[in-house]
């Protein structure tokens, strides 16, 4: 592995060892999925930058394998494919992934928790930091920086808003894409054919229309033109994009009222406890308690469960911004760092109650884990 | 007796006689003392340079591996197949032909689609309707991985095409697509168009060295003289000499000229007799011979220039810095 080994009695291996015996005996089976996995799952579920990391290679009779780049879509997998598919169980791993990178070994070491199923979310999600927290622990590393973040409160406030589907659409994309959402909120620009001369006419005869209209206006427009093969998309789809922009209005910019609700959602950060007073005054002040009480609820109640694992509340810095970048996250997100060191994640990792159905499930599973990066821990971790 | 200086030349088609003539124009024939079969060749009168004729593709490998020195290829290959390119190769010259771009392409049915903002959100509203991402087809793997990052489109998936790209959509392969175009003609022959801020890459042929090729003294000379000839030409495809002698043509004018049109004195002042040579960029030609007639001139001579010499050679200059 090369990583250099710090003045500590136990080599990284025993120590990995050590940590995944001990998720064993909390009642997570240990696991080892295949290294080559079938690469359409991670191409599906994965953006283009992933890919390009990707260690890619094709079995003589075309299909596409991998060298896995992560564990928890192997771990997925196997489980769906096995008699357990939907009951509860939980899963720990330790073994190498493959990645390509500028700087580092393209194989290293993670372990690691899937914990699927469980009705109990708050108190499963305590779980996984509290678990996570073990990892830094054991590594000498008693007091990291705990990052964490909710994706469902976004998705709820988004969801509330009275908003044209396109803006809706493009928030919640920018949330997951932009390390600062919050600084670009003045500068987002809703462009297309609002501005564009050309399709005022379109974009008046369209206003007010339903479907059904907007649908034959597009169809004749093609026919009229002479174009066939519409391609992937259909005229619906077409047709559906002119008029959410033909209500979207003069300006192109985000309403000034939204903007500033957003605005406000998007600074809040602090301990659980203040976050949560604040949600709840920014709720009930802007009437949105209906829409953003049942995340609201479960982010309580997950704080009350990490209280009761013994861990310091005033050590966990909330932010309604904090997204890790991922859209497959649904609820709870969360980071573990060195706070001698900033960038890479030590642990990382959250709720993804979408994963399973993505990858082929046919009712929605709940599922949450986390991944331990095993080498950065061995070199950042102090002595015990 | 040391290795040749190998010049890596496109095996067949266009590209191939433009990279001929480019040459010959040169003073520099490429010739194959072994037979027209061979894909071995020579250029004549020039010593210790051997001619390989490759793919463009294979050309480009090879620059970047640096088993040959110099070559002839387009930067999109270049941009496409060598990651970091600047760090392997140095683009010396643009050739003046194989023009292309790299662009988006998308179905002309896409009638509220017309900047890559507007794909941006198509990609995402596609996802939600089809539950998979929108696909890409593209041979330009790379190109199309940073041009879309750089717009921060990330719903999409890349299908990889060898062929054909344009024929992906219809055949329901493929959403969209980036592909190379010179007139756009088979685009909408295939019911497609360029996005307007979709162009990714200007691509023309370019003389490419190769960094980590094995550059001797010998090999180095014999690039020195190859690129000499090769710069005379250049600089004398840019500019076209004019010449006339007039009472007025005072350096105050010829300063004036300078400024306006872009204008060289590569012989500096007049002649005893009063004769001025300048050296003009084509596009002015016609401005220059106004201005000159309006200020006094009887006459306007305007000629082409076979080659301009000069003392140094940019070019060389130019591969000896990236070695």
């Amino acid at each position: 592995m090369g990583a250099s080994v710090t003045a500590t009695t136990a080599g990284p291996d025993q120590r990995a060892e050590a940590l995944v015996t001990s998720y064993e005996r909390a009642g997570y089976a240990r696991v080892a999925p295949a290294i080559l996995q079938a690469a359409e799952p991670f191409l599906d579920l994965s953006g283009e930058d992933i890919r390009k990391r990707m260690y890619l290679t094709t079995a003589p009779d075309g299909g596409e394998f991998c060298l896995r780049p992560d564990l928890t879509i192997p771990v997925s997998r196997d489980y769906l494919a096995s008699p357990a598919a939907g009951r509860p169980a939980g899963f720990c791993y330790l073994g190498p992934v493959f990645r390509h990178r500028v700087d580092g070994a393209a194989e290293f070491l993670q372990a690691g928790i899937e914990s699927f199923g469980r009705p109990d979310k708050a108190a499963a999600d305590a779980e996984m930091l509290s678990l996570g927290l073990e990892a830094t622990a054991g590594y000498g590393l008693g007091q990291p920086d705990i990052r964490t973040g909710d994706v469902a409160l976004f998705a709820g406030l988004i969801a509330g808003l009275e908003l044209p589907a396109a803006w809706k659409r493009r928030l919640i994309k920018d949330f997951n894409r932009k390390t600062n959402l919050v600084q670009d909120l003045d500068r987002l620009v809703l462009g297309g054919n609002n501005a564009r001369p050309e399709y005022q006419g379109v974009l008046a005869a369209l206003a007010g229309s339903d479907p059904k209209g907007a649908h034959a206006l597009v169809t004749d427009l093609l026919s009229i033109a002479g174009i066939n093969a519409v391609g992937g998309r259909s005229v619906a789809e077409i047709a559906e994009r002119f008029l959410e922009q033909s209500a979207l209005g003069a300006s192109a910019k985000l309403p000034r009222e939204v903007r500033g609700l957003v605005e406000r959602f998007l600074a809040i950060q602090g301990d659980p406890d203040e976050a949560t007073a604040e949600l709840r005054a920014l709720a009930s002040e802007t009437n949105m308690t209906p829409t953003l009480a049942p995340a609201l609820d479960l982010f309580e109640s997950r704080t009350g469960f990490l209280a009761a694992r013994g861990i310091d509340l005033n050590r966990v810095k909330f932010s309604t911004s904090f997204g890790r970048g991922f859209d497959y996250y649904t609820g709870f997100v969360f980071e573990l760092t060195d706070p001698a060191r900033t960038g890479d994640p030590l642990v990382a990792g959250g709720r993804y109650d979408g994963l399973l159905a993505r990858l082929g499930a046919t009712e929605s599973i709940a599922a949450v884990g986390f991944a331990v990066w095993i080498e950065r821990l061995a070199a950042y971790g102090g002595t015990s | 007796m040391s290795a040749p200086l190998i010049l890596a030349v496109p095996a067949k088609g266009r590209l191939q006689e433009n990279a001929e003539a480019f040459f010959a124009r040169s003073g520099l024939s490429l010739i194959k003392p072994r037979g027209a079969r061979d894909y071995r060749g020579a250029i004549a009168g020039l010593d210790g340079v051997e001619v390989a004729y490759l793919s463009a593709t294979e050309i480009t490998m090879q620059l970047a591996a640096g088993t040959v020195h110099l070559g002839v290829t387009g930067e999109d290959l270049v941009r496409e197949q060598i990651p970091d390119a600047d760090n392997s190769v140095v683009l010396i010259e643009a050739l003046g032909f194989g023009f292309a771009n790299v662009v988006v392409a998308v179905p002309q049915a896409w009638i509220d689609v017309r900047t890559m903002a507007d794909i941006d959100d198509v990609a995402t509203a596609f996802r939600h309707h089809h539950d998979r991402k929108m696909r890409v087809a593209t041979k330009y793997i790379n190109l199309t991985r940073d041009f879309f990052a750089a717009q921060g489109i990330i719903d999409y998936r890349i299908v990889e095409s060898s062929g054909a790209t344009e024929g992906a959509p219809a055949a329901g392969t493929a959403e969209m697509i980036v592909d190379i175009t010179t007139t756009g003609s088979t685009l909408a022959a295939n019911g497609l168009k360029v996005v307007d801020d979709g162009t990714i890459l200007r691509s023309q042929a370019n003389l490419v060295a190769a960094r980590s090729a094995s550059w001797g003294p010998s090999q180095r000379e014999t690039a020195r003289v190859i690129l000499d000839r090769v710069a005379a030409q250049a600089r004398a495809r840019n500019y076209r000499e004019v010449r006339a002698r007039f009472a007025a043509c005072d350096t105050k004018l010829v300063d004036s000229a300078i400024d306006k049109f872009g204008v060289v004195t590569p012989f500096g002042g007049p002649t005893s007799s009063g004769m001025r040579t300048l050296h003009c960029p084509p596009a002015q030609v016609y401005a220059l011979t106004s201005f000159l007639r309006e200020n006094g001139a009887e006459a306007v001579a305007v000629a082409e220039l076979g080659y301009v010499f000069s003392r140094d050679n940019p070019l060389y200059a130019k591969l000896e810095a990236g070695l």
